[in-house]
């Protein structure tokens, strides 16, 4: 189970550098807050997988704080692209 | 290694792969819209898969519990954002490789939900929103009883409902559920697919407006939500009086193809619900 789990991490860290490379790349601000996006997701995903390591389930308000943070930062950007575009 | 612990891994290992496939495929696809196809329909379900598999792998049911929470709230959510951020970026005019475009030039007519009246009191919900209070706790005790249920009363007495309220209709809402979950299951597989074969020239975009006239706004929305689970769309827009969806294909074929496929989602929706206007006539 060790072994998968670490293999689970490497892949999403793996997963979060491909996404961070489109976040840095965009062009567009929504290319980035989708990225971004993404990454908190993974993150979340890998909190997860430690939480099923450890044998702990701390773990869960933890990953709802990073969901709920990872929408909400969409929506808010969402938001902000509207606002500064349809002026 | 126990069974659980196997099918824990086995989860685990399914929801990395997809995660990897929807991170591949926001770095790979070659336009904003298609990338946020892999972002909304793959991230979700892996991170699903993941929570479950972690779950199964501690052997508890307040986690399972957990977890089913953590899974329904992405799948609310996960459309939500690639619905604002795709008309964010239409509207930013930043798609320019569509092959067939509804909404260029279209009203733009928000949808009136909101303007709702007080509704009155429902045990389901008071005890739906105890029981998910108390999963939150984790824990069945007199105080986290009294605190959902105070928490409860509290959304119940502020919440506002569109007038001529639909109620819904459980059997419907079981079939619309299996449904739901097979087009997720068949979506990712297909923006696996996509992500693995390099056939970016096959990708033809195209924006379609779907008019849902015989829907009430609960049904557009569950429509609007599917479809952002459903293979190759996702909901760009949506125009109220009359309701008008807006969706984004990635394959385009014809406009007759994707009416027809949102056109039996709405069945489905339609029997999750039964109308206002009906309730109580045979």
């Amino acid at each position: 189970m060790d072994t998968v789990i670490t293999m689970a991490q490497l892949g999403l860290a793996a997963a979060a550098v491909a996404a961070f490379v489109r976040a840095a790349r965009g062009p567009t601000l929504a290319d980035r807050i989708v990225a971004l996006d993404l990454i908190l997701l993974l993150l979340a995903g890998a909190v997860a997988a430690h939480g099923a390591r450890a044998g702990t389930e701390l773990f869960v308000p933890a990953l709802i704080v990073v969901a709920l943070v990872a929408f909400a930062g969409t929506i808010v950007v969402a938001r902000f692209i509207e606002w500064r575009d349809g002026r | 290694m126990t069974p659980l612990e196997l099918v824990g891994a086995l989860f685990i290992i399914a929801g990395t792969l997809l995660s990897v496939l929807a991170a591949w495929g926001v770095l790979d696809f070659p336009s904003a819209l298609a990338r946020m196809h892999a972002a909304t329909k793959s991230a979700s379900l892996g991170l699903s898969l993941i929570v479950f598999g972690a779950a199964i792998d501690e052997g508890s049911w307040g986690l399972l519990g957990m977890a089913a929470l953590v899974a329904t709230f992405l799948f609310l959510t996960a459309p939500i954002s690639g619905h604002m951020v795709g008309r964010a970026t239409y509207l930013a005019g930043r798609v320019d490789n569509l092959v067939h475009d509804d909404l260029a030039g279209a009203p733009h007519t928000p949808l009136a939900v909101g303007n709702g009246v007080r509704s009155g009191f429902s045990a389901a919900r008071l005890i739906s929103v105890t029981v998910i209070w108390m999963l939150l706790w984790r824990e069945v005790s007199p105080g986290t009883l009294l605190g959902g249920a105070a928490a409860a009363a509290v959304i119940e007495g502020i919440r506002k409902a569109p007038v001529g309220q639909d109620s819904i209709r459980l059997r419907g809402l079981l079939v619309f559920a299996a449904r739901y979950i097979q087009m997720v299951f068949v979506s990712n597989a297909r923006v696996a697919w996509e992500v693995i074969t390099p056939s970016n020239e096959q990708i033809r975009e195209a924006i379609v407006a779907v008019p849902l006239a015989s829907s009430t706004p609960a049904v557009g929305l569950l429509v609007a939500n599917a479809i952002s689970f459903t293979p190759g769309s996702l909901t760009i827009e949506m125009t109220g009086d009359p309701l008008v969806l807006y969706v984004h294909v990635l394959h385009f074929e014809s406009v007759e193809q994707v009416e027809r496929d949102v056109r039996k989602l709405e069945a489905y929706a339609g029997e999750v619900f039964q109308r206002a206007d009906t309730v109580g006539s045979p």
